[in-house]
């Protein structure tokens, strides 16, 4: 049954070309039983992979010459969540006057470029894939034709080929080496190197270029640009902010474990620590509201790479955990920052008020995305991130987490502003299917927190367990931080010079490009230092 | 030994050609500019892998694991093509999308439609 794995890849893209040919009409209901199609498949590949790992060589071929499908829990439970997200944007978006047939298009293939990134076993495969689906996602982010986005879809794609053009010169230095481009066969090569100080050159090369896509700092300027310019469809900004950054993320996991005779992880946790700094004095200083969000977005994936690198497998199930987590609740908000965009004609925060009064339900699912984003309890927030920090024993790692989640905290008291306050007249109705998508992600990102651990086992097939007790310090420290970050607002700390200053500044296209080969001889020297 | 796996002239020429490139990105405020040093970069990415392991015994393009001395290993011909295929299709969407901008901003210079587009704000 392994070939059902390339059709998890194909299936999306020859959906996407099938609606481009066909009349209007038909089209949104292919769309969604394609959609239907697709989640069956992957739920139906989950239950097969909990047995083992299964593998799809293309065309018979076996590796090193040929290139192979590889699924294992991990990479399926991530095509399963991306199936799941895309079925809820096609209905959510069924009602919009700007889908056409060629948005459709495109936006299928990303869903199955993004499949392709999960399940690929090969480098160059890889390569090929992200490449392409800059392409798309660049023609995405400018799909209104304004001259922000055009401005911003041009960065987007020119860093990220640049950045890409690091990974093949890194994958073709590698083949020299090790003689196959395929990740499996990589990791036991390279087990059985007994100097390994050839592949520094290649390894800092692609995990530049794979930090980039994860947008470690000082590599995330594209982030916001691509995530929150005001004119891209809020679908658009949640698939990216939702599923797309995961696929680097994912691909960093990935080759950092086939490599595993060079250990990066201290490098790779203070960046991720930096990163989520960085993002969260960022997301504080911005007036906008998709802006907030996608330097939020930012300082979670800081958080994931921390946890990543923490170097303790409750650690790392705890970071994935946290990026299907950060998948649901930041694609809800996306979702609800477009509506209410839509609906009020601005994006300035302080120009919003009183959205709960005029659109209560939209609101309510809004509000359970907050509550998971902060780690509320019994939101999925609360408990992945339980267990980045019930892994850990220093007091140093501990207290760090309670400040980036107060961080967090006080973010979205600020954005969570434009709710309280009088009812605006003349808004319309917001469409039913739009409500009804909204909702099911709030629910889910209960649901996520409530059932937590069996959704854990069921995923990556591991037992943990949640004491009580500190479940219930965490929650006591949670109301704190909370509390607190009121207070904060109330004094109206985040009014300063320091955050205005902040606000405006915005990096020319050579200063993001510079940050690229600079992060790449770090990398390089802190190789060859340890 | 160390981090310098004993490159050949071809592939010294190669990586010494990439980083020409990175500086045309780094150092270059002209949009199309830019797009010619991501040309640039690809080709000598081209140049590495056609010359690795290029000597008097071996067949060009052979990885050490391909132990054959008489045939080239396919896979980096096979390869390249695509990457090529790839790097033509990024040049054309990157020029076609500075066309639009420039018919929006009317200059081909990062900084100065960066100080466009804030303006928009």
């Amino acid at each position: 049954m392994s070939y059902l794995l390339s059709i998890l890849i194909l299936l999306p893209i020859i959906s996407g070309i099938l609606i481009y040919l066909i009349p209007k009409r038909a089209s949104l209901w292919v769309c969604i039983a394609a959609q239907i199609f697709q989640l069956g498949v992957s739920v139906y590949l989950m239950s097969l992979v909990k047995e083992g790992a299964i593998y799809f060589n293309i065309g018979r071929w076996i590796p090193p010459v040929g290139i192979s499908l590889y699924a294992d829990t991990l990479s399926m439970s991530f095509v399963m969540l991306s199936s799941f997200l895309f079925m809820m944007f096609v209905i959510f978006n069924s009602s919009r006057h700007y889908v056409d047939r060629m948005f459709y298009m495109l936006y299928l293939s990303l869903q199955g470029m993004i499949a392709g990134i999960f399940l690929m076993d090969d480098l160059f495969s890889i390569f090929i894939i992200v490449e392409v689906s800059t392409i798309v996602v660049s023609l995405l982010i400018m799909y209104k034709r304004d001259s922000r986005s055009m401005y911003d879809g041009l960065i987007y794609l020119l860093i990220n080929v640049f950045s890409m053009t690091f990974y093949l010169f890194g994958i073709v230095v590698l083949y020299k080496i090790t003689g196959t481009f395929s990740l499996r066969l990589n990791a036991e090569i390279v087990k059985q190197m007994t100097d390994a100080r050839v592949l520094y050159f290649p390894y800092a090369l692609i995990i530049t270029s794979v930090s980039l896509k994860a947008a470690l700092m000082p590599l995330f300027s594209w982030l916001p640009k691509a995530h929150g310019t005001p004119s891209a469809p809020s679908v658009v900004s949640a698939v990216l902010s939702g599923l797309y950054v995961k696929g680097g993320v994912y691909l960093f996991f990935r080759i950092t474990n086939a490599f595993s005779v060079i250990d990066t992880t201290q490098f790779f946790f203070v960046s991720g620590v930096i990163t989520a700094f960085i993002g969260l004095i960022l997301a504080l200083s911005q007036t906008d509201i998709k802006l907030i969000l996608s330097y939020s977005t930012v300082s979670q994936l800081g958080i994931i790479m921390l946890a990543l690198n923490l170097g303790d497998s409750e650690a790392v199930y705890g970071g994935f955990y946290h990026m299907v987590s950060h998948a649901l609740f930041k694609a809800a908000l996306f979702l609800c920052a477009g509506i209410i965009i839509e609906k009020y004609e601005t994006r300035n925060i302080n120009e919003i008020r009183g959205v709960f009064r005029t659109m209560p339900l939209v609101s309510i699912a809004c509000i359970g995305a907050i509550l998971a984003v902060t780690g509320a309890p019994f939101f999925n927030g609360a408990t992945s991130k339980y267990m980045i920090s019930h892994s850990t024993n220093s007091i140093f790692t501990e207290a760090l987490l309670i400040f980036l989640n107060f961080g967090t905290v006080l973010y979205f008291v600020k954005f969570a502003s434009i709710f309280p306050g009088k009812r605006r007249e003349g808004i319309s109705k917001v469409p039913i299917n739009r409500e009804i998508v909204l909702v099911v992600l709030g629910a889910f990102c209960l649901a996520g927190g409530i059932f937590g651990t069996q959704l854990i086992k069921i995923l990556y097939g591991v037992d943990v367990s949640i004491e009580i007790g500190e479940y219930f310090k965490k929650s006591l420290i949670y109301f704190g931080t909370l509390g607190a970050s009121l207070l904060l607002f109330r004094l109206k700390v985040l009014h300063n010079k320091f955050f205005d200053r902040l606000r405006t500044f915005d990096a020319t296209f050579n200063t993001i490009a510079l940050s690229l080969p600079l992060f790449f001889a770090a990398v390089l020297a802190y190789l060859i230092i340890s | 030994m160390g981090i310098i796996n004993n490159f050949n002239i071809g592939e010294i020429a190669a990586i010494i050609i990439f980083f020409i490139g990175v500086y045309g990105i780094i150092a270059r405020r002209n949009i199309v500019k830019s797009v010619i040093s991501i040309g640039i970069m690809e080709t000598a990415i081209i140049l590495y892998f056609v010359s690795s392991n290029k000597g008097y015994e071996k067949a060009p393009i052979a990885a050490d694991t391909v132990n054959s001395a008489h045939i080239a290993d396919p896979m980096p011909q096979a390869l390249m093509i695509t990457a090529i295929v790839i790097g033509v299709g990024i040049t054309a969407i990157a020029l076609t999308m500075f066309i639009n901008l420039y018919h929006k901003y009317g200059t081909t210079n990062w900084k100065k439609a960066r100080n466009l587009r804030d303006k928009e704000l």
